[in-house]
């Protein structure tokens, strides 16, 4: 591992240039919100935020993507090419728990049979470069219940670490290291700061004020697929689908066909499990049939399924369905609730 | 672009076959456009594939051929959404697409040295036989014990794959007990519901599977029939349906508790399900 020291005023001008040679994807103020978005020529990324709106996965499961486009013939319609267009690219200021999203999203789209080839060019060729939480945005973070920390080296090729005056690179992986170059003149990092990062890590776990029994479930879940419990969380749901899109674990998707004239694609787009039209079959017949039955598949897929086929909770501590929601459904009181049944 | 899974194999429709008198359900023979293709579609009873009609859609409908016929395959298809009253739609000579084969197959290694009891109902009788014509190929056949197969529809017209269950009732070494809910003038078979059939058949137990797929309620009807003959959980065997996009296992919707019905099925013993939540 090398490790580096960055300028504190001179990080975000040192990403904007490798925006020059290659895609960037970073944080940047859009009206009130803050959005990882590609870097247009001479825009320059966000290094002070508390956190973004969305979360990243946009970049290597995109909300709406071509698979591929066909054209008509005399026969019927047929392929005219796959669209596969990754690029060499940094995904820039990503958190920890981000990081760690896409180490678990990676077991859905790589598994060892079948290979999402979209999703898998897309990060082989992404450098990710975290900004660890030395202070943790908001007091909805909970990354330390759900296997996490915010200063977590987990997922993430490079992890900078806001020291007070100067940020400390560690280049974790030979994909990362090969970023070093692209960064211009790097101070060598000394030991001393590595003490000091360590300290600030410990203060960093101290400020997770949110706690959850996530690992405690599993067994009632494991037991209680039916449960009056299940009657009490989904009532004020509107099934607006927010906490699934936001979700940086959340992977569902749809598959649509869009035709215009002689030509057409074939599309991927995020799907929610909070919709009725999830699961409607042809027949008519619905498995799931009211807002009770998705929102125990959401809460049995994040605590009980995953973790049964993973090994892990599907769920990284963000907070961010906490915080969007807008009928303030909150994960945590659900899980906690469910610890004490 | 060979790797990527979402890419359908290009196929033309080769035969189109009207199986009831209704004509909503009909099998399509495809062939492979690309050599390589048909070599490269390793599948046996069970799978499924994803008919995909570019401009459409895909739907996820189970493969009715059996890998002991080389050449093509075939899908009975009821015309029922987008994506099959396109399909209903096509003629012989038509382009499309398929993925797969996907999903998980009958139980073959284990039928072998078995005897197999084979319940089908109505429409849902097309695995079933993939699995009858691999069973009775030449080659395969002294490596299945007695073969009993119940099949039922609703009337005389309902019934598919007709010229193949006239063939097969001329054999020896299978045991065919066609019915029909309600005969016409023409009818000279069997009349009585699928379930009161398997009772009077009554198939032994004893060293014996029963591969089960019909509507809900004929399975409903037709389970105790088989627990009373001394049928375990673990030698009972369906296949379900939900509603699929993907049929990796990635897109999300069809799981039954931690399984996906595309990757971890269709095909379950019922001892398997009674493992699983039952929200299908």
């Amino acid at each position: 591992m090398e490790k580096r020291v960055i300028k504190k005023d001179a990080l975000a001008g040192i990403i904007k240039n490798i925006s020059n040679d290659m895609l960037v994807y970073a944080p940047v103020q859009d009206e009130d919100n803050v959005l990882f978005k590609v870097l247009e020529p001479g825009m320059e990324p966000l290094v002070e935020y508390a956190n973004t709106k969305n979360a990243p996965k946009n970049f290597f499961f995109p909300q709406t993507e071509t698979m591929m486009k066909y054209f008509r013939t005399e026969r019927g319609r047929e392929l005219a090419e796959v669209v596969e267009d990754a690029a060499d690219a940094v995904l820039f200021g990503v958190r920890p728990c981000y990081a760690r999203s896409f180490v678990l999203l990676d077991n859905i789209f790589d598994d060892p049979k079948y290979k999402d080839s979209y999703y898998i060019a897309r990060r082989e060729k992404t450098v990710i470069v975290s900004l660890a939480c030395v202070h943790p945005p908001y007091t909805t973070c909970f990354c330390t219940s759900v296997g996490g920390h915010p200063m977590s080296l987990e997922g993430s090729d490079v992890v900078l670490t806001d020291l007070g005056d100067v940020y400390l690179a560690e280049f974790l992986t030979p994909k990362g290291e090969k970023l070093i170059e692209k960064m211009g003149n790097l101070e060598a990092a000394d030991e001393a700061l590595d003490a000091k990062k360590q300290e600030l890590s410990d203060t960093a776990e101290k400020e997770i004020k949110s706690h959850i029994p996530a690992n405690d479930i599993k067994p009632w879940l494991d037991e209680n697929f039916e449960n009056p419990f299940w009657d009490t969380i989904h009532r004020s749901c509107l099934a607006c689908g927010t906490c699934t899109y936001l979700c940086p674990t959340c992977h569902c998707f749809d598959i649509t066909d869009e035709v215009k004239g002689e030509e057409g694609r074939r599309i991927r787009t995020w799907d929610s499990c909070m919709s009725w039209l999830f699961t409607m079959e042809t027949s008519g017949h619905n498995p799931r049939t009211s807002q009770k039955e998705r929102w125990r598949q959401r809460l049995m897929h994040k605590f009980k399924y995953f973790v049964d086929n993973f090994g892990a909770v599907a769920c990284v501590g963000c907070g961010r369905c906490v915080i969007n929601c807008p009928v303030n459904i909150d994960i945590r009181k659900i899980v906690t609730d469910i610890s004490k049944l | 672009m060979q790797n990527n899974p979402y890419v359908p194999i290009p196929v033309d429709v080769d035969k189109i076959i009207t199986e009831v008198t209704t004509k909503d359900i009909k099998t399509f023979r495809f062939t492979f456009v690309n050599k390589e293709d048909e070599e490269n579609f390793k599948y046996l009873p069970g799978q499924f594939g994803e008919l995909s009609i570019f401009g459409k859609g895909e739907s996820p409908i189970g493969i009715a051929s059996s890998p002991t016929q080389p050449g093509y395959i075939e899908f009975t298809v009821q015309k029922a959404g987008v994506v099959t009253s396109e399909l209903h739609s096509m003629e012989e000579g038509a382009r499309m697409g398929i993925r797969g084969p996907l999903g998980n197959t009958w139980p073959i290694e284990y039928l072998e040295g078995k005897n197999i009891v084979i319940v089908g109902g109505g429409f849902a009788f097309t695995t079933l036989r993939s699995l009858i014509n691999y069973m009775i190929f030449e080659e395969n056949r002294s490596s299945f014990g007695n073969i009993t197969v119940v099949y039922g529809a609703r009337e005389p017209g309902l019934l598919i794959y007709k010229d193949e269950l006239a063939a097969w009732e001329k054999r020896d070494d299978i045991n065919m007990n066609v019915t029909v809910d309600k005969g016409d003038e023409t009818w000279t078979g069997r009349e009585g519901f699928v379930p009161t059939v398997c009772k009077e058949v009554a198939p032994s137990s004893e060293n014996a599977v029963a591969v089960i797929c019909g509507p809900p309620i004929m399975i409903r009807f037709t389970l105790p029939v088989f627990f009373e003959l001394g049928f375990s959980k673990e030698n009972i065997y369906t296949s379900l349906e939900m509603r699929m996009k993907c049929g990796i296992g990635k897109c999300g919707r069809c799981n039954v508790g931690n399984k996906y019905v595309c990757k971890d099925g269709p095909v379950f013993s019922l001892a398997e399900l009674d493992t699983l939540t039952k929200e299908y």
